[in-house]
């Protein structure tokens, strides 16, 4: 008669801190969670198959919607992996500028992370005040593509134009604005007793086990394991600028939270280095009209905000890719969440989903 | 007209009217201004549209909420369903009973009215008592509600107000010693008498106690940083998921009615209630105590009435503050904060200040 | 690679709540300062000159007639392929222009690489408008012809 019965309960896919269409299916003993299994596929659109059926540059526009957060890394990332099968130089002008856009997508990535993660602990404020600021990066990006969220900011062998004219000076008095932004954050959440009680020792992981897991990103270097891609593989400019990767120790989703805090102040300083070094020059190499790489396979892999975003294509000589496959790092950091819940309390559900930081539309692809 | 019932029906079921429409009209705009407040806060504008600057969007919301289809979901003890939001509301209007909205009584058609529903000498306790009541509501919506996020929701509602209810207690007993008495208006006539809020008690300063009594009403009334029973981020919407329309907005209601409880409380045992805010300053006293003049005892009775929504609004502001700025306590410690920190630091401040009292009479 | 660096905290600061002041003083001054929001519909944002709203064509600056030369190359570039374009002589002068050029909104995904292949350089035939409020009532709304693609889209003005 007397005795205690486990409850399954099922965390959304409508919910509001499960950051898209995400379902949990849990397994609670009162608020303990016992077992949680993710049920993924609620956004699939097929997207790599789109990438295979459409032309190559037709393709970018595709992977705009696959993390919609940081929709141009992934560009990026996919029209790397095309100027590497075409064997493409990219000019050096180009080169400084994607990186530029790159790093203003990760600060206004990680501001949508910092947001979306302080709301689900309680700190509404943190979520507008993240969100005001992104907004001034929406606005360099409209301003120098047309676009605000889905970009197809890129074209295989380099940019499509210069940036507008005034363009560097509003990024500059967005930089110049920014450290005081994040000193409010820090005021708001770093030292707070609630906001420390909320992520230390929440959702440990310790390095060998997320390097097991085949987690990456801030993820992976909150648990002391110091890989970015942007300084094992250089490419594009990175090799020529100046930054550290801050690296956690504990694994826990505090050092996480650090870890991305002090990315957006590294991206701030990468941007400055490469406006100030910005060269002169043609921002578009010569590509043929018609993308038809010879035949061949390559895989490329870049730092994205979220982790190690992957391309795998596979040319058969037409105009589309034989193959196309994306490596999420959403969808390989996701795995690793049954694992940093168990034992945790339900509260904790939603701190350690919002520190893996997932996008869905990435993850289902 | 027979005076006894004149005095004992009559007048007071007048004064419960003017009590609780108070009450609703201050709701409407504590939602409107916690909307206001918190989007200031975070560089927004809030609601702009309904009327100036929005001053009708709780009219309209509340509208709303009455032409809604009021669902009742199937699985539901609907017996019980019904009943929660009005156990949880009914106590929350008790509680003003026992309030006084000012000090001076004044006389109306040769009648003597007093601008306080009832004078309980044990007003304190009725207090905490009819507070404590609220709970059941909750429990009961969560149970009746028949879902596994509102059962969640209850549970944890009912271990903090539970938890909450002892340093709630002990943060008023010093209060009870300080003025010697437990009526509501006995206690700011003490204040009164001694020239100073408890607040500001001299010797030793019931900032202490004004602290646990702030921040385990804040727990009760389940507000951030401690509102994990409706914490949407976690549990969707708490004991309330399965309620919508009018039955909803009984609990949005009850909320708002106790948060303006306990904002009247801590005016009234530590701020000093009516007693305007230049208490104990000598040459301001005087004017400030009753600057209608003109209108004699009633002018007297609304400056009073002016000095304690003043200061209520101060505690409601906090509580908005705090809600726009902090994130959220977690269930384990939220109860480890409750018994670990704030009880015996309740139970130290009632030895310091009987420690203090016995020094202080020599 | 570089460590983290925690916050340390006195026990001071700890004991007086230093920290949670510290944030109650941010929000504060928040109070104060000005706003950010736009009220939408009355004040409309302000577009950057390269803000791409959804396509549409343009007239011949010099002739009478579709700048448009119907060479179907913005119709091959699209990815959501909903552009749909037929040629004819050009009435006046020499060359093709479009007869029917339909672009259809429900695909469309804005992504403006219909614009870089036209021929008609450096003004091009089709290009991204200002035009963002495409909400309509009827699905076959979207499905836009010349007329459409010129004049472009109702745009309600809101007052008060």
């Amino acid at each position: 008669m007397f005795g205690t019965r486990e409850m399954e309960i099922n965390m959304g896919p409508q919910h509001p801190a499960t950051h898209g269409v995400l379902r949990l299916k849990l397994k609670l003993d009162g608020e303990r969670v016992l077992e949680t299994r993710p049920v993924i596929g609620y956004l699939h659109r097929g997207c790599e198959k789109l990438g295979e059926d459409r032309t190559y540059p037709q393709a970018v526009v595709y992977t705009d919607r696959m993390d919609y957060c940081a929709a141009y890394a992934e560009n990026l990332v996919y029209i790397e992996a095309v100027e590497r099968l075409l064997g493409v130089e990219v000019p050096p002008r180009a080169q400084y500028m994607r990186v530029i856009l790159a790093e203003l997508q990760r600060i206004a990535s990680h501001l949508i992370w910092l947001g979306t993660h302080a709301m689900d602990i309680g700190a509404l404020t943190v979520f507008v005040y993240g969100m005001r600021e992104r907004e001034q990066i929406l606005d360099l990006f409209e301003s120098y593509c047309g676009a605000r969220l889905t970009y197809n900011a890129l074209r295989i062998g380099g940019m499509p134009e210069d940036f507008p004219e005034g363009w560097i000076d509003e990024a500059r008095r967005f930089l110049d604005l920014f450290p005081a932004r994040i000193e409010e954050y820090n005021r708001l959440l770093t030292a707070n007793r609630i906001w420390l009680g909320r992520t230390r020792d929440v959702g440990t992981i310790d390095g060998p086990k997320a390097l097991d897991w085949g987690m990456t990103g801030p993820c992976l270097r909150g648990s002391g394991i110091a890989y970015d891609v942007r300084k094992a593989i250089p490419y594009e400019a990175y090799a020529d600028l100046d930054f550290d990767v801050p690296v956690g120790d504990r694994g826990d989703t505090y050092d996480r939270y650090l870890c991305r805090m002090e990315e957006m102040r590294q991206s701030r300083r990468i941007v400055l280095q490469a406006l100030e070094r910005l060269p002169a020059g043609e921002v578009r190499g010569k590509v043929p009209r018609r993308i038809k790489p010879p035949k061949g396979e390559v895989y490329h892999v870049n730092e994205g905000p979220r982790g190690e975003l992957g391309v795998y294509l596979v040319s058969d000589g037409s105009e589309n890719a034989y193959r196309c496959r994306f490596r999420s790092p959403n969808f390989v950091n996701l795995q690793a969440l049954p694992d940093m819940i168990r034992g945790h309390l339900i509260a904790d559900i939603v701190a350690v989903i919002g520190t893996l930081d997932i996008v869905l539309g990435c993850v289902d692809r | 007209m027979n005076p006894t019932l004149l005095q004992f029906v009559l007048i007071p079921a007048v004064k419960i009217a003017v009590v609780i429409s108070i009450i609703l009209f201050v709701v409407v705009y504590l939602v409107l201004l916690e909307r206001k407040v918190n989007a200031w806060m975070q560089s927004r504008l809030g609601p702009m549209r309904v009327g100036w600057h929005g001053v009708l969007q709780t009219i309209a919301d509340v509208i709303k909420l009455f032409i809604k289809e009021d669902i009742t979901p199937t699985h539901v003890d609907r017996l019980a369903f019904f009943l929660a939001p009005v156990i949880l509301l009914l106590p929350a209007l008790a509680a003003f009973a026992v309030i006084p909205l000012s000090g001076q009584p004044f006389r109306v058609a040769g009648v003597t009215v007093t601008p306080w529903i009832s004078d309980v000498n044990v007003g304190l306790l009725f207090l905490l008592a009819i507070g404590s009541l609220g709970v059941y509501g909750i429990v009961m919506a969560g149970w009746a509600s028949n879902s596994k996020y509102s059962m969640l929701g209850a549970l944890r509602s009912a271990a903090q107000m539970v938890s909450y209810e002892v340093p709630l207690g002990l943060s008023v007993v010093s209060v009870l010693m300080l003025a010697g008495t437990a009526s509501m208006v006995g206690i700011v006539r003490a204040q009164a008498a001694a020239g100073y809020w408890f607040a500001f008690w001299l010797p030793y300063p019931q900032i202490v106690g004004l602290f646990l009594y702030f921040v385990s009403g804040v727990a009760e009334t389940n507000r951030l940083p401690f509102d994990l029973p409706e914490a949407e981020n976690e549990l969707v919407a708490g004991f309330h998921t399965e309620y919508s329309g009018m039955k909803f907005a009984f609990f949005f209601l009850a909320e708002y009615i106790n948060m303006i409880l306990v904002g009247c409380i801590v005016a009234v045992l530590f701020l000093g209630g009516w007693l305007p805010v230049t208490l104990g300053i000598p040459g301001l006293r005087e004017p400030l105590s009753n600057f209608l003049p003109l209108l004699g005892d009633v002018g007297a009775t609304l400056t009073g009435f002016f000095w304690l929504s003043a200061k209520v609004l101060v505690v409601l502001f906090v509580y908005l503050w705090m809600r726009a700025t902090f994130p959220r306590y977690r269930y384990d410690q939220l109860m480890r904060l409750g018994w670990k920190w704030l009880i015996p630091l309740g139970l130290a401040h009632v030895m310091l200040t009987g420690l203090v009292m016995l020094l202080s009479r020599g | 690679m570089s460590k983290i660096v925690r916050p340390q905290d006195s026990v001071f600061r700890k004991l007086f709540l230093l920290e949670l002041l510290a944030g109650l003083w941010v929000t504060l001054k928040y109070q104060f300062r000005p706003k950010v929001t736009q009220q939408y519909p009355r004040e409309r944002p302000e577009l950057r000159p390269r803000f791409r709203g959804v396509p549409r064509l343009r007239d011949h600056p010099d002739v009478e007639g579709p700048l448009c030369v119907g060479c179907n190359q913005c119709a091959l570039a699209c990815p959501d392929r909903c552009i749909t374009v037929i040629a004819e002589d050009r009435k006046v002068g020499k060359g093709k222009q479009a007869r029917s050029f339909y672009i259809d909104y429900e695909k469309c995904c804005l992504c403006g690489l219909c614009v870089d292949p036209c021929p008609t350089k450096p003004i091009t035939a089709i290009y991204m408008s200002h035009d963002y409020e495409m909400a309509k009532y009827r699905r076959y709304e979207f499905m836009s012809d010349m007329g459409v693609l010129y004049e472009g889209h109702d745009r309600t003005d809101y007052k008060k």
